[in-house]
């Protein structure tokens, strides 16, 4: 037999059922659709997470206040305070570093922003002037916090852009004076709409400089130190320089936990990744499910063609031809099956994507090619049964009917 | 046709091709062992995590300042224009319902005992922390009761700090350096163990004023109040924002019930383990897909003998029933199998993996042959109805 005539043969019956033929397109096409959207569900959410933590910064290292011995207690050093803070000094010292291009020290706190008769509670960052440059921030109106000695208190503050709007309505801001508990700060600057990002809404802070911050908290300690290396290659001795500093400044003491934002999205993307695996993996069960019908069907279809079988046999074919023949027409109904997911899969994607637009839904390319390609796996291997059933039957007693 | 007659045909019709019978089944099987187990695991966890939580008791109020939460953590913890005082908590104390109020300040700072040094959190609580939190001394004693704004220098250690720094030691009566002051241990908690990523027993607790002094803060991160629990949250909530209005002039904090948390956390996993559920009805939907292929088939090949059954006197309603009843018994078969399938794994991963939560409802292993069975059922209509319809006397003449 020649591999036309076999395609040929396969063809012929896949095309005699039309009704079994579209039943077992839609079980195998179903699975491979599952696969496909599910995955890229779980794929998209890993982009977004991944893009939205790149977005915070390029290569950048974190300094926390505060070590502890066992990984689980990340809670207490994430919020909590230390007896020796992290303070502006520490961070100006880390300049000394060579790997190092630019930082930026952090307060975060909590603080009601005020503004003639009105008033909303608003986070309040304070930072210097570097840091739009390494957190990639854009102005909408005006310019950024002042450069000059941070130790200096200006009076000055940047909001985001929705806290402007609440605040301020349609009036200009700019040169207006906010209040924040018992201190006056003038707008020089207004930040562009950026909307969420990892929880924190850029669109509703107030920036000042950190020495204001400091005495409006009424606190030394830093919340964080961002400091960002010269290149991707100089992260990793930025980082043991500043743990270096650092210790020679707290009288030896390593009381500080240094992070790198690699480190911190290496983690992220490999749980993600698991976790899309696993998910594209359950839909896979349904794949093994269509496999048991596709042998089922043929498991029929072998006791329906006996004399056609017997006829091919009594022609001369052989077992093995016999086998390839049922393999063909397996094959065939999975090609077609996967065909079928896949753009049904894609279609669900586009779909999905239309209601979510922010978010990257994307099939990753391992579930592109292993979806179909565990389709056509089953498929082959529950066809092992009723092929060799086939190949096994007596041409005498095939052709003779029963 | 009576009911026996009815019922022996059907199974005679499966019994017939048993091999077929057993694949389609299997087809169903897989499918229901998936959803099964699936939400055997997200019902496990569930548990899990809501034990994790009840376990420090669910009448708890957090006050937190400020009225920003990221992360769901309240920003005003880490630093604010509004601080909460000491003397807040206090008058807390005097509130209607309230049975406890525990001021917390939390960290990290170095304990240091005859040369050993260790980096822990650092709790600052007041006396009836322990009791808030339905957390045990195992030996020694809890901080007294005294006044919290002058408080004496008593430190009690978490079970690891305890065996990491004293070792054989008793730790009751000795010095420690705690941040750089010393502090006489008074009490060893009981060991509690990981809680939701929280290393309890690697902990000191303080004086909260003297931890507030050590941090160089102005204020309280959060006061828990433990509330009478016969009382309706919504009256305890009224009077802790009356007082703390009061005494503040606005409402410048956040009141978190545990209540309410516990409900977010329901939420959140009922959805998980939904959608989990879901994508493992898939294969049950290709399953019933499975039915429908197969009736299809049956349908074709017996069309003599439907005719046979229509020509002698059945209705077009009994053909109709036959096969649909075919289909639900083949659909029960499976789910049957498959929650048998999906009941030994649990239990096979219950041996393997005792850390994974796994928890089968009973109600869940009814609803999943239910829903086997209404899959079975419109998988089944197709294939009855144009068995219902043939024409007697053209599906006998095809003999």
């Amino acid at each position: 037999m020649r591999a036309a005539d076999l395609l040929e043969f396969a063809w012929r019956v896949v095309r005699g059922y039309r009704s079994r033929t579209l039943l077992i397109l839609l079980a195998m096409g179903i699975g491979v659709a599952a696969v496909i959207a599910v995955s890229s569900i779980g794929e998209g959410a890993r982009l977004y997470i991944v893009n939205q933590f790149g977005s915070l910064g390029t290569n950048l290292v974190i300094v926390l206040p505060g070590r502890s011995e066992t990984a689980g207690a990340m809670p207490g050093v994430l919020i909590g305070r230390t007896p020796r803070d992290l303070t502006l000094d520490d961070a100006l010292a880390l300049k000394r570093s060579p790997a190092v291009r630019r930082l930026a020290p952090l307060i975060v706190g909590a603080g009601d922003a005020r503004a003639g008769a009105r008033s909303r509670e608003a986070p309040v960052l304070g930072s210097t002037a570097e840091l739009m440059d390494i957190r990639h921030m854009v102005l909408a109106q005006g310019r950024f916090l002042p450069e000059g000695d941070p130790r200096l208190a200006q009076p000055v503050c940047v909001i985001g852009a929705k806290l402007a709007t609440e605040l301020f309505g349609p009036r200009p801001v700019l040169g207006e004076w906010l209040r924040i508990g018992d201190w006056r700060f003038r707008i020089v600057g207004v930040l562009a709409a950026q909307g969420q990002s990892l929880g924190f809404n850029t669109d509703e802070i107030v920036i000042v400089p950190v020495a204001a911050a400091q005495a409006l908290f009424d606190t030394e300690a830093l919340f964080r130190i961002l400091v960002e290396a010269k290149s991707r290659e100089l992260i990793a001795p930025a980082q043991s320089d500043i743990e270096e500093i650092l210790r020679e400044r707290h009288e030896g003491k390593r009381d500080v936990t240094v992070i790198t934002q690699d480190a911190v999205l290496a983690t992220f993307d490999r749980i993600l990744r698991a976790l899309t695996l696993a998910v594209g993996g359950l839909a896979a069960i349904s794949l093994a499910v269509a496999g048991i019908l596709i042998m089922n069907v043929m498991l029929i279809s072998v006791t329906q063609r006996r004399g056609e079988i017997g006829l091919l046999r009594a022609l001369g074919a052989t077992g093995p031809q016999i086998r390839l023949a049922f393999f063909t027409e397996a094959v065939l109904l999975a090609l077609g099956g996967a065909t079928l997911g896949l753009v049904v899969g894609k279609l669900g994607q586009v779909a999905i994507g239309q209601i979510y637009p922010e978010i990257p839904f994307t099939p990753p390319w391992w579930a592109l090619i292993a979806a179909p390609a565990t389709a056509i796996v089953t498929a082959v291997l529950f066809s092992v049964a009723p092929a060799r059933r086939a190949a096994r039957l007596d041409p005498v007693q095939a052709l003779s009917k029963r | 046709m009576f009911l026996a007659d009815f019922v022996r045909f059907t199974v005679a019709s499966l019994a017939a091709h048993r091999l077929r019978t057993l694949l389609t089944a299997l087809g169903i099987a897989v499918g229901i062992a998936a959803v099964m187990l699936l939400t055997a695991i997200g019902e496990g966890l569930h548990r899990f995590v809501i034990a994790e939580f009840t376990q420090f008791g669910t009448n708890i109020i957090t006050v937190t300042p400020g009225t920003i939460t990221t992360h769901g953590a309240s920003l005003g913890a880490v630093n604010t224009a509004r601080p909460l005082s000491i003397d807040d908590a206090l008058a807390l104390e005097r509130a209607r319902y309230v049975k406890v109020v525990d001021p917390l300040v939390q960290g990290n700072a170095e304990v240091e005992y005859a040369g050993r040094g260790r980096r822990v959190t650092l709790y600052g609580v007041g006396a009836d922390f322990a009791t808030a939190l339905s957390m045990r001394v195992a030996s020694g004693e809890f901080l007294p009761h005294e006044d919290p704004r002058t408080p004496r220098a008593f430190a009690v250690l978490g079970s690891k700090v305890a065996e990491e720094l004293y070792g054989a030691e008793n730790p009751l009566g000795s010095r420690l350096r705690v941040g750089g002051e010393r502090y006489r241990v008074i009490g060893v908690m009981e060991a509690k163990g990981q809680v939701l990523g929280f290393d309890l027993d690697d902990t000191v607790y303080i004086p909260v004023a003297r931890a507030i002094d050590m941090f160089n803060r102005e204020s309280l991160m959060e006061i828990h109040v433990v509330y009478e629990p016969t009382v309706p949250l919504a009256e305890v909530e009224a009077e802790i924002r009356r007082i703390l209005i009061a005494r503040h002039g606005v409402e410048d904090f956040t009141l978190t019930p545990q209540e309410k948390m516990l409900e977010v956390f329901d939420t959140v996993l009922t959805a998980i383990t939904f959608a989990v559920s879901a994508i493992g009805a898939i294969s049950l939907l290709v399953g019933g897909i499975g039915i429908l292929t197969i009736l299809t088939i049956a349908v074709a090949e017996r069309t003599s003998e439907i005719g046979l059954l229509r020509a002698i006197g059945a209705t077009q309603r009994a053909v109709l029933l036959l096969f649909l009843g075919e289909a639900a018994l083949l659909a029960a078969l499976g789910g049957a199998a498959g929650l048998a399938l999906g009941w030994g794994v649990a239990w096979l991963l219950k041996l393997l993996l005792p850390a994974l939560p796994v928890h089968t409802p009973w109600l869940y292993a009814v609803l999943a042959e239910c829903v086997a069975v209404a899959v079975g059922l419109a998988a089944g209509v197709l294939p009855a109805r144009r068995a219902a319809r043939l024409d007697p006397l053209e599906a006998l003449r095809g003999e």
